[in-house]
């Protein structure tokens, strides 16, 4: 009898003791949203963090790849990280990426950071691709190195509109409307804007290790099942592959890998050649540098800095047992958001790491293509995304986007939003339905929806 | 059996007693957010600020009156500047990454070819024009090469008018990037010091909904700078024996780097800076394992007095006396083991 009342008073005591035994006990089967790459925390440098299931090279390698990711490039030639521009946007993965989350909207026009346009001229290439604009290419690079002249400028006005609840209250919605100005030549007056916010990094990896299959079987593209939501995915064209296949990466799921995805901001955004994309984004333009120099970065850099975000952790979901987070994570269910977002997906074999391999994860999107409505749309194309198509983007770390951004970390695309109410009100298309559903919410039901994304 | 029951009950009282310590005897925080938010990183910026403006002033000086002895003046007072700002990089997190104040006063390298551009060029060189300038011309490490040449050796003659405007310009805009930083943290401008000291307080608004979240943030910087000491600054120079992979090369002041980082990891977890002393991460870790605290304390002093003790210079000792370099960082890694294995988990935990 003493044994066994010691017991029950050892394991009391015990449990007390250590908080985080019993958090793992009880826990929610969605709190560990990356799978075994999950930690916990609330805090700043929260996504920063290497993934917990690392061995010990990769852990090495990743703090090796934190450096390249974190590297800033000068004008060629230089004894230490040339081959910046000529045009570029900025000069480090982690200028755009703050804290490895989601660029702050910039509040000066002229210093911006992680904020682009690409840009095109109606119509399609015969892949799918976007057409470049003549003499800018697919991409406003508003920033250039001494002497030379950045493509343009950008600019914006605020278009604002009013949403109205059932209840009465009234939301105010702000919409950039981006320009460009300044051009080195003239610009076709026919050209389409699409602005883009540089997303969290967090997660990549187990994205890119879901198995093809398991996106495909989520499209529904004629919306056979009738419920207003098709789901598409992108084909695009993968140089490795020199072939059509699957995106899953950017606000269109433009790039199919994220070795691509980081050689082609290397490439775009700061100007860097790589053996992947080895011809300067202003090859032909007046302000290419005419250097010999290419490859700027050699295949270890462009590893490791694809390295660094598929082998970053991902926050475990907080406050799991909030009564009012969890009748939000209900009513996100009933106004069907799922449909969508989806929760769960087991990862197959990723190609290279075993850590990112068979993962039950919680990234909350389908990573297809869905009918966003007029007011998101961009009308600019990319590959099978019209222009109203964006891909479900992942909510993985969405309760963290401001501790860590700061509080200009605003969401969507462009960053219009500034508050996660917002956002679902911007929601329009195949979401047209489930955001009406929302309107009609009383006010603690609203809170609560926000509350639970507000976990995850 | 008696035995058994007996036993049984010694281990009770045992884990009673441990956990009546651990939740007793400190459960709450403030006073160490407190103090390492005001004494420390507060005071560290304020700092910081104070001796950039003494930095633009000695180049102020210079510029209108170019002798060696103005040029020793300037290269002290940035010396005395880089010190602040080194012993601040263990607790780069918050307004100075999410406001993009840090490329304005460290980045690196310079961008030799487009510096070298803009001084031969026309534009008037002002605070405002070099403010809109990237980082790499700018900063600590663009006035380092100005004033002491990539050699190391400039003197007086080897310098133009236009370097001692440009100097001037550039100092006048890193004085006012590490006022921002300042302001960002300062009570009575941004008062971001309020997330750190109120985290988790009912009624206070905080990117910290408790005072574990905002103490794993310090912590975690601690380990990201002594990670940053250890497999980058020293490690990439020494590996690659490279010395073009070497921060502060031209001003021969890495030594004085390295160790500056790993004091700003002592201020913090000693909670003490310059002549003040409180509570630091110290307090808490003592309370849960005396073991680990001393382990952490030894092992801060060890890294700096072996960076100290690194042969000559970091740029020769790189290929004469890789040992004492090998040495150092060896201590840093120690430290920072600690720090990740040892400490975060005890923060963790809370």
């Amino acid at each position: 009898m003493l044994r066994a009342i010691s017991f029950v008073l050892l394991i009391g005591c015990l449990s007390s003791c250590s908080k985080e035994d019993a958090i793992i006990i009880i826990a929610d089967e969605d709190v560990n949203l990356g799978g075994a790459t999950s930690i916990s925390g609330s805090f700043i440098q929260i996504f920063q963090q290497p993934s917990p299931n690392l061995n010990t090279e990769e852990l090495e390698f990743h703090r090796a790849s934190d450096r390249a990711f974190g590297d800033i490039f000068v004008t060629a030639p230089s004894e230490v990280n040339g081959g910046l521009g000529p045009v570029y946007n900025q000069n480090a993965c982690e200028s755009c990426h703050t804290s490895n989350g989601r660029s702050p909207f910039p509040l000066d026009p002229n210093n911006l950071r992680g904020l682009l346009l690409r840009i095109s001229m109606p119509g399609k290439g015969v892949n799918g691709e976007p057409l470049s604009v003549p003499h800018f290419g697919g991409q406003l690079q508003n920033k250039a190195l001494f002497n030379i002249s950045p493509e343009g400028k950008i600019s914006w006005m605020e278009h604002i509109e009013t949403v109205k609840y059932a209840d009465g209250e009234e939301i105010t919605l702000t919409k950039p409307i981006f320009s460009i100005t300044d051009t080195y030549v003239n610009l076709p007056s026919n050209i389409l804007i699409s602005p883009r916010i540089a997303p969290p990094v967090i997660g990549l990896g187990l994205l890119e290790a879901i198995n093809e299959a398991d996106i495909e079987a989520l499209a529904d593209i004629v919306d056979a099942n009738n419920d207003g939501i098709s789901g598409k995915p992108n084909k695009v064209w993968n140089y490795k592959e020199s072939a059509l296949t699957l995106g899953r990466f950017g606000w269109k799921a433009g790039q199919p890998t994220l070795l691509q995805q980081t050689a082609a901001a290397y490439n775009q955004d700061m100007g860097v050649t790589s053996s992947y994309f080895p011809i300067e984004s202003s090859y032909g333009q007046d302000q290419a540098d005419g250097q010999e120099d290419d490859p700027e970065i050699d295949d270890i850099t462009l590893k490791a800095a694809t390295f660094y975000p598929q082998s970053l952790a991902v926050p475990r979901r907080r406050n799991v047992d909030d009564a009012v987070v969890n009748a939000g994570k209900k009513l996100f269910k009933i106004l069907n958001c799922h449909g969508c977002h989806n929760p769960m997906f087991v990862t197959g074999q990723h190609e290279e790491y075993n850590f990112l391999s068979g993962q039950t994860i919680y990234p909350y999107t389908d990573l297809l293509l869905h009918d966003m409505g007029d007011g998101l749309a961009d009308g600019r194309s990319e590959f099978d995304a019209d222009g109203r198509e964006w891909r479900t983007p992942p909510l993985w770390g969405l309760g963290l986007a401001k501790s860590v951004g700061g509080q200009n970390a605003n969401y969507l695309h462009d960053g219009r939003a500034k508050t996660l109410e917002e956002a679902i009100l911007w929601h329009g298309g195949e979401a047209e339905v489930s955001k009406n559903t929302f309107k009609t919410l009383s006010k603690n039901d609203r809170v609560a929806v926000v509350k639970f994304l507000e976990s995850l | 059996m008696k035995v058994f029951k007996v036993f049984l009950l010694f281990v009770l009282i045992m884990a009673y007693s441990g956990c009546e310590k651990d939740e007793l005897v400190r459960d709450d925080y403030k006073d160490i957010l407190e103090n390492i938010g005001y004494n420390v990183i507060l005071a560290t910026y304020a700092e910081l600020d104070a001796q950039t403006l003494s930095l633009a002033s000695a180049l102020e000086d210079l510029e209108v009156n170019p002798t060696g002895e103005n040029l020793e003046k300037a290269r002290q007072a940035w010396r005395n500047a880089r010190v602040p700002w080194e012993q601040s990089e263990g607790f780069l997190f918050g307004p100075v990454d999410q406001q993009g104040i840090d490329p304005s006063i460290d980045s690196w390298p310079v961008n030799q070819p487009d510096l070298e551009a803009v001084l031969a060029s026309p534009n008037v060189l002002t605070k405002a024009y070099i403010d809109g300038l990237d980082g790499t011309l700018k900063g600590f490490h663009t006035i380092e090469y100005l004033i002491f040449g990539a050699q190391g050796t400039k003197d007086i003659p080897a310098f133009n008018a236009r370097e001692f405007e440009y100097l001037r310009a550039c100092s006048q805009s890193l004085e006012g990037a590490t006022r921002q930083l300042y302001y960002t943290w300062k009570p009575d401008h941004q008062n971001f010091i309020a997330n750190v000291v109120n985290a988790g307080q009912t009624g206070f608004t905080s990117v910290y909904p408790s005072q574990k979240a905002a103490l794993e943030e310090i912590v975690n910087g601690l380990v990201v700078i002594a990670d940053e000491v250890a497999n980058g600054k020293i490690n990439d120079p020494l590996s690659q024996q490279n010395i073009h992979l070497e921060e502060s090369r031209f001003s021969v002041n890495s030594k004085q780097d390295f160790a500056d980082n790993i004091k700003s990891i002592k201020n913090a977890y000693e909670g003490s800076y310059k002549t003040t002393d409180g509570k630091g991460i110290t307090d808490i870790i003592a309370l849960k394992n005396i073991g680990t605290d001393t382990k952490v304390r030894q092992q801060i002093d060890a890294a700096i007095e072996a960076i100290e003790s690194i042969d000559g210079t970091f740029t020769t000792a790189i290929f004469d006396a890789r040992p004492s370099v090998q040495n150092a960082q060896q201590k840093v890694r120690d430290l920072q083991l600690t720090l990740e294995s040892e400490v975060l988990p005890i923060i963790s935990n809370l």
